[in-house]
């Protein structure tokens, strides 16, 4: 299971449009949340709703919070995001196999087992989240929450049964680049205590290219990934 | 996203099940939580409290969570009395689930109208009903003053059964404040000592709600530990006897609910009589005051008068 969080406070000002990229990363799998900070209402009218539309185009849920509740946020917003990627998936089986459209044409006992099933799916399935964080001026003081809230989500990501992993992006590099990796997928945090050292914060927000660096990031590890488990299987063959 | 569930529904509106057709008339809200609104409904003579839900996977999650934990010997058995769908007039469908109706107060509340000297006994049924559901391998997980309720004579009710967890899962719906994660003491993944945490920043709930809201406002996330709230837990009164108790809970040296209670009761009746400095009531120092003042008065009047000076 793949999912996006984008962490902003603002608008895109530069290249494509965010709209779009979630929409392509709906097309590979990714699922795409995002929060919009907004404590001093600097977020504007145009701001949420661009935030809206781009969970909407990417298969996700949106949500404005204040700082203080980054952190419960991404969370919760995580998790409810695992469940409704295997509601989708157990509705679509279930369309397959009894013609229902949907759980609640179900009756209740049968309800009961398989969200039972669904429950425990949630659980134990693998789980990607690649955090994308807007580092641009204005977002500066609230990064020591959006750090906070990272390790909040470690923590509820590692009482999982499956095997979870985290990503973290920011945007824009200070070199002109789109999107930069600040640490590459792992399941913990141990031994990190600083994931954004030293931003250059800059006035632009690229987050559309932001987002299609993200999602190019995504396709290589799993090309990788199923590369070398091609090659331990062919390994295997020849011992 | 749909975090909040309101339909208007007016007193006296009937609720029929599409699968049993159960019929309730609904008589007022009680509450609202994370996963939908809990309505007083009556069916004939008897009352029911009736949660419906926005989402019937997660309502339908809390019902299951409901079932396993109606064990045998369980005073849960009773707990759930329906399940159903019902076809609202604009034809929407909304799952719900019906329960014995627990009629209280919640605990802060009970404990201002009747007197913190209750709290022991309280907190002793709340460890026991947690006993019961971790002697299933299940935790509560959002333990907080809103989910429980307290009858008339100290009677310990747990309500909202979303963050109902089985022993190794990760912990499905919690507060941050109750949180163990929160306070860095520990992982998110459901076991006893998780409950048990969760109940002794409950006790701090109870009598210093405003301390604690303020501790964790101040503290900086890295901070925050178990030291913090062992500090806390010091400076209020009526947490005195039970102090080792909350640091071996702080410090997850609990293993079961069961332990937990029964280390509580021996404290509760082991506990020497208070020393009576049970405080004098301000009214009655300022009458002794006012008497023994006024005794002077007359004294020193009568004895002026006597030595026949006032003459």
């Amino acid at each position: 299971m793949k999912q996006m969080l984008i962490i902003t406070d603002g608008c895109s000002n530069v290249g494509m449009s965010p709209i779009v990229a979630a929409a392509h990363a709906k097309s590979e799998g990714i699922t795409v949340n995002v929060v919009g900070v907004v404590d001093q209402g600097d977020l504007g009218e145009y701001g949420a709703s661009e935030i809206h539309e781009i969970a909407r185009a990417g298969g996700g849920l949106s949500r404005l919070v204040e700082t203080k509740e980054l952190a419960q946020t991404v969370q919760m917003m995580t998790r409810k995001t695992v469940v409704q990627t295997i509601q989708l998936a157990v509705q679509r089986e279930l369309q397959a196999v009894l013609g229902n459209d949907s759980i609640e044409a179900l009756p209740p006992e049968k309800r009961g087992e398989v969200v039972q099933v669904m429950d425990e799916l949630t659980e134990s399935s693998s789980l990607q989240v690649a955090l994308l964080i807007d580092a641009s001026a204005s977002m500066k003081p609230k990064l020591a929450s959006v750090e906070e809230s990272i390790h909040d989500l470690m923590l509820s990501l590692q009482a999982r049964e499956g095997k979870s992993e985290i990503a973290v992006f920011h945007f824009p590099g200070s070199k002109q680049e789109d999107c930069v990796l600040d640490l590459d997928w792992t399941t913990h945090l141990k031994g990190v205590h600083s994931i954004f050292p030293k931003l250059h914060m800059s006035g632009t927000t690229p987050t559309g290219p932001a987002m299609m660096k993200v999602i190019e990031y995504f396709v290589q590890h799993n090309d990788s990934k199923r590369r070398s488990e091609m090659e331990g299987m062919l390994g295997d063959d020849v011992v | 996203m749909t975090t909040s569930f309101k339909l208007p529904i007016k007193k006296g509106s009937i609720i029929t099940g599409k699968w049993k057709n159960g019929q309730y008339r609904v008589e007022r809200l009680l509450g609202e939580g994370a996963n939908g609104s809990v309505y007083l409904v009556s069916k004939g003579w008897q009352s029911y409290a009736l949660k419906m839900g926005a989402s019937s996977i997660d309502l339908q999650s809390e019902i299951n969570a409901l079932k396993a934990l109606s064990g045998d010997d369980s005073s849960r058995r009773s707990y759930l009395m329906d399940v159903d769908d019902w076809i609202t007039p604009q034809g929407k469908e909304v799952p719900f689930y019906t329960m014995r109706y627990v009629k209280g107060l919640n605990m802060a509340n009970y404990i201002a109208q009747h007197g913190a000297d209750w709290f022991p006994l309280l907190g002793l049924n709340l460890l026991r009903s947690l006993g019961e559901l971790h002697r299933e391998r299940w935790i509560f997980g959002d333990l907080k003053l809103e989910n429980i309720i307290v009858g008339e004579y100290g009677e310990v009710d747990l309500i909202d059964f979303g963050g109902a967890t089985p022993f190794g899962k990760g912990v499905k719906q919690f507060t941050e404040i109750y949180d163990r994660g929160y306070w860095n003491e520990g992982s998110r993944s459901a076991d006893a000592a998780y409950d048990l945490f969760s109940f002794g920043v409950l006790c701090l709930q109870v009598f210093a709600p405003r301390k604690l809201a303020q501790l964790s406002k101040e503290l900086l996330p890295q901070t925050r530990s178990a030291e913090q709230l062992i500090e806390l837990a010091r400076e209020i009164p009526q947490l005195a006897p039970y102090r080792k108790w909350l640091e071996q809970a702080f410090d997850g040296g609990f293993s079961h609910g069961k332990e937990a209670a029964s280390a509580w009761r021996a404290i509760t009746h082991q506990r020497k009589p208070t020393v009576k400095n049970t405080a004098t009531p301000r009214w009655l120092k300022v009458m002794i005051a006012i008497s023994i003042v006024s005794l002077c008065i007359t004294a020193s009047l009568y004895a002026l008068d006597y030595t026949g000076l006032l003459r």
